[in-house]
């Protein structure tokens, strides 16, 4: 005799926890209602007092025995007892289904994930028909298919729906998952099955393993080749070409040579051939200038068992160009400068025909127009009455103190002792961001709201037209008030799973975002210049850092480096379990017998019991009527 | 507190037309309103009795005299002012009842003022406590209903004892109405016919609550006595109040015949009722007051 559901240490908790509450809630029923009355001669000699003192607060003895013996059956019906031994009780398995990427491969005429299925069905035959049996999903994550359960018909289900994915396997999360799911779960542990081709990244290999694991190896082809990693990014001397990075992994035993096609858009753009011996990788540059947008595909030119690795596709962005309008009317002054900025377009405009709905940036030379530009701008000497910013007053002979280094405005940018012949001073607000500064005040302020900036001297008629900041100065501008146009761009095939991403410099965390192609945000982890996120799904995660964006097309399977093959666990489908007899069920005679005592309790002591004994009033009273 | 009037003044109005009465001939001032047995000073002829020397010459019936040359005497009819009193039971029992039964004293206080009776408000437990005595007119009704708002419940009923006392306290006869549960660990029928044996005309005013008479309670009871404080465990039922309340019948019918002997008179009044209805009700149909 043993209970299926509840430990016997469980069993006798519930059942004294509940028991005390009956007990409490009897008493308390039963405790006798305190009345003041005028005179007690009428009551005695209506009915006799308590005969006996022990009896005092249990009036109804029977009806407590009858409401602890239904709770004890109605415990014992959800405790499952069963007759018989609990070691010939169902035991519960967990079947590890490997759906990693190389379970996509073909074995013939069928993939390895048909054979997995087949096999995982034959040993759930094998099995007793009272075992219960988990099926979990293992790639980059272990994913339960369903709980632990009997019912044959869900188990199959489970398996049929199971589907080889795009990430590789990780043996030591799915059996540690089925570790911690027999222990807290299971009633009985049966045994851990894997059941996969176990082709695994070498450092993904389980360091222990269960006892009762159980391997069902399906066997898959050895030789392949294929694309390991791709990536794209802007050249940095050539703004217009793009860095273009391919390397190719022999996971087979054999010396492989295999051709590998880039093309751009549908058209060729480059060819390698891969000479490669056996479990070594190598890797290719190609550079490639476009400034248009397009695919971006690689192909290796050889068939094998696996095809999913043999192709991987980048987008490339479309070159981004940043529209300048400059009301000047001195257009040669500025002219050398924004020639020097990469990615910019400027567009040269007499200040008479200065028109409030220019696109792009706006830099106004020494002139303030009627009705300011709706965009971002860039002022330069405005007049004192009609200047964004307040000017507090002109100073001549003004000696440029320091650069704000708070500012990304002045990032990089040194000058030593210049001297400005005549500046306006700005009184800016709180808001505002002082660029540079001189003993008399600001002489040049931005500000983020409106995204503009003021000068109060004109850099190119000033002292500092010969100095390398001028240049700089407005680069900075341009980069703050259009960050986008001068984020350089990555993009890089990979795989699902964890992803590292090493960055050039240690970001600011609240401007990090990593977010997928539907724009959700995904969680990271920064550890110095070291980013790391995870993405379960294949599809393009975007890793936005400041001035720099890196895109990974998560498409890339991981047919992993090695076949993992234990020592110590039992193989091959074990001789079939015979449907032993684990007990027998009585939960449904226990559920009936508690029914039965609690309808006594009703009808004996309940308060129905005044009605039904009024109705066989004929009968003769019975001994037990008396409470007490 | 409560600042709701004892009796309201509609009630009175209805109070004002009737009067005290009672059933016996008592000895007594003239100006009362319920004629006498007694031949006295009064405006209705009675009968002739033979003359005697010393009787007053201005009763002689000198017509008989001058026909049959004998002194006869003339007697009238005396309505004379008897003592009204009025037993109030202030014991622990009546806490659920006092109101009730405050109100009803009040009510035939104010019946007796009016017809000008004297009124003797006479609170008891377990002994008698101070009286107050009223009389001459309805405006004298004011601090009768003072002492009885002031008057608290408290104490055990010891009937034995307030009969001894009243006999000793009032040796003249006269009306004596009693209101009270008669509730009383001893024998209450006794101290009453004591009461009514000396000469008083009981007018018996049993105020109980209905808890009193049918306990609306079922189950295991812990009761205790509101006067002794005595507890009792019962088991309490149909059957067992179907028992109870014909044992308080029965204790009703006995304190009934104690007041209907000797020409008194008894009212149950249950506090289920308002005032207005059980004096208009119960108490009128008695003939305590017309």
């Amino acid at each position: 005799m043993f209970f299926l559901n509840l430990s016997l240490l469980e069993f006798v908790g519930v059942l004294s926890t509940l028991a005390s509450i009956v007990v409490a809630l009897y008493l308390l029923d039963r405790v006798r209602n305190k009345h003041v009355v005028s005179t007690l001669r009428f009551f005695q000699t209506a009915e006799k007092p308590p005969q006996q003192k022990h009896r005092r607060k249990l009036q109804q003895p029977w009806s407590l025995i009858l409401q602890l013996l239904s709770l004890l059956l109605l415990l014992l019906a959800i405790a499952q007892l069963r007759l018989g031994s609990p070691d010939r009780s169902s035991r519960d398995h967990v079947l590890i289904l490997d759906s990693s990427a190389w379970m996509a491969a073909r074995n013939g005429q069928m993939r390895l994930m048909d054979e997995a299925r087949i096999a995982a069905r034959r040993y759930l035959s094998l099995l007793p028909s009272s075992d219960r049996v988990m099926v979990v999903r293992a790639d980059a994550l272990a994913t339960p298919a369903n709980f632990f359960e009997t019912d044959r018909t869900a188990i199959q289900r489970a398996i049929d729906r199971t589907q080889a994915t795009a990430g590789g396997l990780k043996l030591e999360n799915a059996l540690q998952f089925a570790r911690d799911a027999q222990r807290l779960h299971a009633q009985r542990p049966g045994e851990i099955v894997f059941i996969g081709a176990g082709r695994t990244a070498p450092e993904d290999q389980p360091t222990s393993l269960p006892e009762n694991l159980r391997v069902l190896s399906i066997p898959g082809p050895a030789e392949h080749a294929g694309l390991l990693k791709m990536g794209a990014r802007r050249s940095v001397t050539n703004p217009d070409a793009w860095n273009i990075f391919v390397a190719v992994k022999n996971y087979g035993s054999l010396r492989r040579s295999v051709p590998v096609a880039l093309s751009f858009g549908g058209a060729t753009i480059g060819s390698r051939r891969f000479d490669l011996n056996p479990g070594t990788e190598q890797s290719a540059s190609f550079e490639y200038q476009t400034r248009s947008a397009g695919w971006l595909e690689a192909r290796l030119l050889a068939n094998d068992a696996f095809a999913e690795d043999k192709r991987a596709v980048l987008e490339l962005p479309a070159r981004k160009i940043l529209a300048v309008t400059i009301y000047s009317d001195e257009p040669e002054l500025l002219r050398p400068i924004f020639q020097a900025i990469p990615g910019v377009s400027a567009t040269y405009v007499p200040t008479s025909r200065y028109d409030a709905k220019s696109a792009g940036i706006v830099l106004l030379d020494r002139f303030a127009p009627p009705t300011p530009p709706a965009g971002p701008s860039i002022w330069l000497i405005p007049p004192a009455q009609k200047s964004p910013i307040p000017v507090r007053t002109t100073a001549s002979k003004v000696k440029l103190r320091q650069w704000r280094s708070d500012s990304a405005l002045s990032a990089g940018l040194h000058t030593k002792d210049l001297e400005i012949e005549a500046s306006e001073i700005f009184s800016p607000d709180a808001e505002d961001l002082v660029v540079a500064e001189s003993e008399a005040g600001p002489l040049i302020v931005a500000r983020p709201k409106s995204k503009l900036v003021v000068t109060g001297f004109h850099p190119v008629r000033s002292a500092m037209r010969y100095e390398l900041v001028t240049p700089l100065l407005f680069a900075n501008v341009l980069r703050w008030m259009a960050p986008d146009i001068f984020r350089s761009y990555e993009s890089v095939a990979s795989s699902v799973g964890t992803v590292d991403v090493d960055l050039e410099s240690e970001p600011d965390p609240a401007g990090v975002r990593v977010i997928t192609e539907s724009g959700q945000a995904l969680p990271f982890t920064l550890d110095g210049r070291k980013l790391r996120f995870f993405s379960g799904a294949p599809g393009v995660v975007r890793v936005l850092t400041g001035d720099r964006e890196l895109v990974y097309s998560l498409t890339l399977p991981q047919p992993g480096a090695v076949v993992w093959s234990p020592v110590n666990a039992r193989k091959g489908f074990p001789a079939r379990m015979p449907n032993e007899q684990s007990g027998r069920d009585i939960w449904q005679w226990l559920a009936i017998a508690a029914a039965i005592a609690l309808v006594a309790d009703w009808i004996l002591f309940g308060r129905m019991r005044g009605r039904i004994f009024a109705a066989l009033a004929p009968l003769s009273r019975m001994p037990w009527r008396k409470a007490s | 507190m409560n600042t709701e009037p004892l009796i309201d003044s509609a009630f009175l109005e209805k109070l004002e037309r009737l009067a005290l009465r009672w059933q016996k001939s008592f000895p007594g001032l003239v100006g009362g309103h319920n004629a006498s047995h007694f031949a006295g000073s009064g405006q209705e002829f009675l009968d002739h009795r033979h003359f005697h020397h010393g009787d007053d010459l201005r009763a002689i019936n000198w017509r008989a005299y001058l026909r049959l040359e004998k002194l006869f005497l003339k007697m009238f009819q005396i309505e004379p002012r008897v003592p009204v009193r009025v037993l109030l039971d202030c014991s622990q029992s009546m806490a659920t009842k006092f109101e009730f039964a405050r109100k009803l004293t009040a009510a035939l206080c104010y019946v007796g003022l009016v017809r000008l009776d004297s009124i003797c408000l006479q609170p008891f437990a377990a002994t008698l406590g101070d009286a107050f005595v009223c009389g001459g007119g309805r405006h004298r009704f004011m601090p009768a209903v003072n002492f009885l708002t002031n008057l608290q419940v408290g104490g055990k009923t010891n009937y034995l004892q307030i009969a001894r006392d009243f006999i000793a306290k009032y040796p003249q006869r006269g009306l004596l109405i009693i209101i009270s549960d008669f509730l009383d660990d001893a024998d209450t029928e006794r101290p009453l016919q004591f009461l009514s044996d000396f000469g008083h005309e009981l007018q018996l005013m049993h105020v109980y609550s209905p808890e009193d008479r049918e306990p609306p309670w079922e189950g295991q009871l812990d009761l205790t006595d509101a006067e002794s404080g005595q507890t009792l465990e019962i088991t309490f039922d149909g059957d067992a109040r179907r028992n109870y309340t014909a044992a308080f019948d029965e204790f009703a019918k006995s304190i009934q015949r104690v007041g209907l002997r000797n020409s008194g008179r008894y009212v149950g009044l249950s506090t289920d009722t308002t005032i207005e209805e059980a004096v208009f009700g119960p108490v009128v149909r008695s003939g305590s007051v017309q």
